[in-house]
């Protein structure tokens, strides 16, 4: 009951997320570029609750969005599906009760999610890449995905050691050692 | 876990701030400079009122000041007219927008009067900075289909690649993977545009002949070839020609006619 509601929580702020997208950042943008929220979402499912609803999580979120907008369906489903993965990898080997640690992987799931998508992107519609243009708006990208998460990381940390409670039968306290 | 909490809340609070100023700051326009002007004058105001009456006062022009309880009640007057003005003033504002967006719908009729068309809104913007999609609350069930053209009242939108019964998405000409096949206006020079990663309204004419004369600002329009796009399409204006050392390589710099930030009213061409 208590992962049916878990699972209900993290699709409300699912779509919160994606209202926030189409909507609020089309006009609160940095020089033009939107951060990208959904990965920050997929990677705090992925390192609290761990590997396998960190990658189902992603592949479902992922699949609404194809859906909802894209081009193909499943090129997001699949990046998404392995920042869930990426993010259940995280915690085996990092703490998260650092800011620090988690700035650090929003940095990389956001740099890995970007460059998969762009690049599978470009292969399937073979359009020229544009390397320059691409590493500028993506470093807009990150730098917005880390000011949003240093602002909601009390929010992040407290929902994601309650995630971690009901999805983690054999809890390991990281935060005391 | 013996952080100070105030601590945390000021870095929480400081973040927001550094987070709106960037958004403030990269996305100023000169023109809203004029706010720095208003604040400026509200500081100098009451300093030059101030010596503008001193001037009166000497050169004996202080007759305004002479007679204060009617200039009271013709301030309240003044004032209870103002909020009436202001009252009509908001109502006619929700008027002229919808009349501008009427206007807009007619327009596009008339303008594009020799295809079936059909008009829609965009209902969803892309979430990606990498590509240009949108979505618009036309569908099927309004006989539209994949592949069709869509135009807006200032030129070229995209093309349908998928449908439901009540949704369309569109590639828009300033997605990465959008190709279109144009011609200059005037010379009759064709070439092909492609879509780019770069935020705003620019696209790429690329293939374009060697012996092609690109001049700034000329108009740019679908050629018609290509299967997708009918001809005669307003695209949008050559804003910058990069010459290279290789001639073919040369391409242009076209400002797409439609700014896609402020997408509204639509029509699918569904002949």
């Amino acid at each position: 009951m208590k992962k049916t509601v878990s699972f209900l929580i993290i699709f409300l702020v699912f779509l919160i997320i994606y209202f926030l997208q189409v909507n609020f950042f089309t006009w609160f943008n940095i020089a033009g570029v939107k951060p990208n929220l959904f990965v920050v979402l997929i990677l705090v499912v992925g390192l609290f609750a761990g590997k396998n609803v960190g990658t189902s999580t992603g592949i479902v979120v992922g699949l609404l969005l194809d859906i909802f907008i894209s081009k193909k369906i499943g090129i997001t489903a699949i990046t998404l599906g392995i920042i869930g993965f990426i993010g259940a990898l995280l915690d085996k080997n990092f703490s998260k009760d650092s800011k620090l640690t988690i700035v650090l992987m929003v940095i990389l799931t956001t740099i890995i999610f970007e460059v998969l998508n762009y690049f599978i992107n470009a292969v399937i519609f073979s359009y020229s890449l544009e390397i320059a243009t691409f590493v500028v708006k993506l470093l807009i990208e990150i730098v917005f995905n880390i000011l949003i998460t240093i602002i909601f990381y009390p929010l992040i940390q407290k929902s994601g050691f309650a995630l971690e409670e009901r999805f983690k039968e054999t809890r390991i306290l990281t935060r005391y050692f | 876990m013996y952080k100070n909490k105030k601590s945390g809340a000021i870095g929480i609070v400081v973040t927001v701030i550094i987070l709106i100023l960037l958004v403030v700051l990269s996305n100023i326009n000169i023109e809203k400079l004029t706010v720095v002007e208003n604040v400026f004058s509200t500081i100098v105001m009451p300093f030059q009122n101030g010596f503008t009456m001193l001037k009166n006062k000497i050169s004996g022009n202080d007759t305004f000041f002479t007679d204060l309880d009617n200039l009271k009640t013709e301030n309240e007057e003044l004032k209870q007219k103002n909020s009436e003005l202001e009252q009509s003033l908001r109502e006619l504002e929700i008027i002229k927008a919808e009349n501008a967006t009427l206007k807009e719908q007619m327009n596009l009729k008339e303008k594009y009067g020799e295809y079936q068309t059909v008009s829609g809104y965009v209902i969803n913007r892309d979430i990606s900075n990498y590509t240009g999609m949108v979505v618009i609350n036309v569908g099927s069930n309004d006989g539209v289909k994949p592949n069709m053209t869509v135009i807006a009242d200032k030129g070229l939108v995209g093309n349908v690649v998928s449908v439901t019964e009540n949704t369309a998405k569109v590639q828009t000409i300033v997605d990465p993977a959008s190709s279109v096949s144009c011609i200059i206006n005037t010379s009759k020079d064709a070439f092909i545009t492609k879509g780019s990663i770069n935020s705003g309204r620019e696209i790429k004419a690329t293939y374009i002949p060697t012996d092609a004369v690109l001049v700034q600002d000329t108009s740019v329009e679908t050629s018609g070839l290509g299967g997708i796009y009918p001809k005669g399409i307003h695209v949008g204006t050559i804003k910058e020609v990069v010459n290279t050392q290789n001639p073919t390589d040369k391409y242009a710099i076209i400002e797409t006619a439609v700014d896609f930030s402020k997408l509204d009213t639509v029509l699918v061409i569904l002949n």
